[in-house]
């Protein structure tokens, strides 16, 4: 931790910078921070209730963060992938960001729960993360951790839901998506979601219907989970946010574990990595096609 | 009226499942479909059984029920060169909602007074009159709630035409209104008036939550009229994602959009959904111009609505301490942390005057 | 009572490909299933799923997307970018309980009228199986409906 408040001192006090996105206590768990002063560098912590993607910041679309000045951000390795995604799809120049690396040892679901991480609390997402420590770094702070193993795998629900038939299924995702109120914090909270106007947004024509039934519902989380597919980069926070509580991680699992079974493509934090859906190859499977 | 009443619980299951029976909807606190979290949900119920009394605040408030997510006012259908106008059947099913949370019914008054002013809203109204609403005294608090700040307490009885104390096996009931007396009729003279009429001594749950945010509405009120260009908004809305999660968690926002959704080229339907101020749409016009520039400017909005501008108007605030958008917020935006700072400077502000 | 319900289908088919041999098919007077109506676009790279969808709001029974061969593309590679794009929406409709079979999707070039005759048969009889769509409008009735 002082590790990471020394670096963060020098940065602001060299004018490498002109904020710090971190994380800082609050009076109800850790929260986001934008240091702005050397003198409140003492308030960034990195732990394991460190749960939010910063990256979300850096887009040119937060015109006030932006007006803060030149960033530096504090990624974990999931947080790393959405630096590269913004990178590789031209929101962001890597030398325009500061990236403050840290290693990670797992969080909990929920910032502001103070116990211990534990099999019981990790995200399972952080339970199956092989990657402890980002590739994509400019500083590289805090000792090397391993994390608690999680309770449940978590691709065990996706290959049950894959199990059944299409009624069930259909039945499933009525009855998930249709407790959505389309208040948009999956998308908002979403570092991959960055564009200047939401297709969900539009319209005329309104090709996504904006009225919270089970149909424009459908369209919304189809059309969302599609335009993911291959940027997605697991850090689970459109699940996190939603206050409906839907598991939209199903979703966005489900269109990795296609790019990767079609494509053998998987999130990286290589900016050099093209997405899938943004490219091709000309022996591409085409089994489906008649 | 001072009617007041003993039910024991299973007294109560009888009138839930007689009002099941009877073809009334029954919305309670139930224990939300996903079963990976300890989360409650107020919705409808078909037995006593599936009613969870004790436990957290249900996620989404009791707005719902009176002012559904989306709903249809109309369709319509082009009849060679005109339109025919479908009117839409909102038959307002008669609806009891058992276990509401005193922060969820008290809001269902203070949004009255905005839904009966300049122009009566019927849909609110129609479901407000065939809805009876049996308040039970608050059974948990946590680091969010802070009813006490806004007039309101754990055993406010505001909105309520029941209020409910749990009391040895049962409820002590206290019937408040014309309808709750409707309602209480075919029990009335089966039930017993309880001995003494002492209040019941709660957990201490409204001196806990008190602590969690002491201020003045009119104090905060009084330092957000002379702060509307202060630098303190574009601080505290840095972390804010813009998403409409706090408001549709709110048992007090009320704003809707009202859409028109084709069902083909010659008829469809017009909708009325809800809608909320953090998202950049809200304000955005036609021409690309949007008055609310930033998320500064959307933050304050929100503020200025609940804590200045509807007092203002309608005496009091548009909130009833519930907390939800603080627990609600993946980005850690917190209305406690920002009112007690508000009123900190409204205090400094009136000390140094 | 199955076999008298005639689906309704929509097709989102290439100018340059599909449209042509439709056409083709049409001037060498081939018959086939008229169920079928036609939307053409300048290229399958241009079709949307979100074109899928709507259909399906809008009561369609079945939907075929088509356009030319690979190596093919009037614009070069519009195909191979929508093969791409089809098949994972096509994994996440069958995903969320959409019948994929409702959908079908294939490569016709300028030249195979008699292709395309084939297509609009073997889908119009399959969908005819399936039966009515009308689960996926009705999504839309909620409160108040």
């Amino acid at each position: 931790m002082q590790e990471l408040r020394d670096l963060a001192r020098r940065l602001l006090r060299e004018n490498q910078v002109n904020v710090i996105l971190g994380y800082e206590c609050a009076r109800r768990g850790v929260r986001p921070a934008f240091i702005t002063e050397a003198a409140d560098c003492d308030r960034l912590v990195f732990d394991h209730r460190c749960v939010h993607n910063l990256a979300a910041y850096l887009s040119p679309r937060r015109t006030h963060v932006r007006a803060l000045g030149r960033p530096a951000v504090v990624i974990k390795a999931c947080d790393a992938r959405a630096v590269a995604g913004l990178i590789r799809e031209s929101q962001i120049e890597r030398e325009e960001t500061v990236l403050i690396g840290v290693r990670c040892g797992g969080v909990v679901l929920d910032p502001a729960d103070s116990s211990p991480l534990s099999s019981g609390n990790i995200a399972p997402r952080c339970s199956a993360c092989d990657q402890r420590e980002p590739a994509l770094f400019d500083h590289l702070v805090g000792e090397p951790k391993g994390a608690p193993a999680g309770e449940a795998s978590r691709d065990a629900r996706l290959s049950e839901i894959e199990a059944m038939n299409p009624e069930e299924r259909l039945g499933l995702w009525i009855g998930l998506l249709g407790r959505c109120t389309r208040c948009h914090a999956c998308r908002q909270i979403c570092p991959m979601c960055f564009c200047e106007r939401c297709i969900a947004d539009k319209t005329q024509p309104a090709w996504i219907e904006t009225s919270p039934h089970s149909r424009g519902n459908f369209a919304w989380h189809l059309t969302r989970a599609l335009h993911l597919a291959g940027r997605c980069v697991d850090c689970g926070e459109c699940e996190r946010a939603c206050p409906a509580r839907i598991p939209l991680g199903l979703l966005s699992r489900k269109a990795a574990r296609s790019v990767a079974s079609r494509y053998g493509y998987v999130v990286t934090d290589d900016p050099a990595i093209p997405t899938p859906i943004g490219s091709f190859q000309f022996d591409d499977g085409q089994e489906f096609i008649a | 009226m001072n009617i007041r009443r003993m039910i024991g619980k299973t007294d109560l299951d009888v009138l839930i499942r007689d009002l099941i029976s009877a073809g009334k909807r029954v919305i309670a606190p139930v224990r939300c479909g996903d079963s990976q979290h300890e989360a409650l949900e107020y919705a409808p119920v078909r037995s006593p059984a599936e009613i969870h009394w004790a436990g957290p605040l249900p996620l989404r408030s009791l707005k719902e029920i009176i002012f559904p997510p989306t709903e249809t006012l109309f369709g319509w259908k082009q009849v060679k060169s005109s339109v025919e106008i479908e009117a839409n059947p909102n038959g307002f099913r008669e609806t009891v909602i058992i276990g509401a949370r005193p922060c969820d019914a008290a809001a269902f008054e203070i949004v009255d007074r905005v839904m009966g002013w300049d122009y009566r809203d019927d849909l609110w109204f129609g479901r407000r009159q065939a809805t009876t609403i049996l308040t039970v005294a608050c059974p948990h608090g946590d680091e969010s709630c802070f009813c006490p700040a806004v007039g309101l307490s754990p055993e406010s009885a505001r909105g309520a035409d029941w209020f409910l104390t749990p009391a040895d096996g049962g409820f002590e009931a206290a019937i408040l209104t014309q309808k709750g007396e409707a309602l209480l009729e075919p029990y009335k003279a089966q039930w017993p008036e309880p001995n003494n009429f002492s209040k019941q001594q709660l957990s201490g749950l409204e001196s806990k939550v008190r602590a969690n945010l002491k201020v003045q509405p009119e104090s905060i009120r009084q330092w957000l009229e002379k702060h509307f260009d202060d630098p303190l908004w574009k601080h505290v809305a840095l972390r804010c994602h813009g998403c409409g999660a706090c408001a549709f968690v709110c048992p007090a926002c009320h704003c809707f959009d009202i859409v028109d959704e084709p069902e083909g080229i010659d008829r469809g339907r017009r909708r009325r959904n809800w809608d909320a101020c953090q998202p950049a749409l809200f304000t955005l016009h036609g021409s690309g111009h949007n008055p609310r520039k930033d998320q500064a400017a959307r933050f304050r909005q929100r503020i200025m609505h609940k804590f200045n501008y509807y007092p203002a108007r309608f005496g009091e605030v548009l909130c009833t301490g519930c907390g939800r958008c603080v627990r609600v917020c993946a980005a850690g935006m917190d209305l406690i942390a920002i009112l007690a700072e508000i009123g900190r400077r409204s205090e400094e502000a009136g000390a140094a005057s | 009572m199955a076999s008298s319900f005639e689906p309704n289908i929509v097709a989102f088919v290439c100018n340059w490909c599909t449209y042509t041999g439709a056409d083709l098919a049409g001037t060498s007077r081939i018959s086939m299933a008229p169920n079928v109506r036609i939307i053409r676009l300048p290229c399958t790279g241009r079709i949307d799923t979100l074109f899928i969808l709507k259909a399906l709001e809008r009561g369609a029974d079945g939907i075929i997307v088509s356009g030319c061969h690979p190596a093919d593309c009037h614009y070069t590679a519009g195909n191979y970018h929508a093969r791409r794009r089809f098949a994972i929406f096509r994994d996440l409709m069958e995903f969320v309980g959409i019948d994929p079979h409702r959908v079908t999707f294939s490569w016709v070039s300028a030249s195979e009228g008699g292709k395309w005759a084939e297509v609009v048969d073997r889908t119009t009889e399959r969908v005819r199986r399936l039966g009515p769509f009308r689960t996926y409008p009705r999504l839309a009735r909620g409160a108040g409906e």
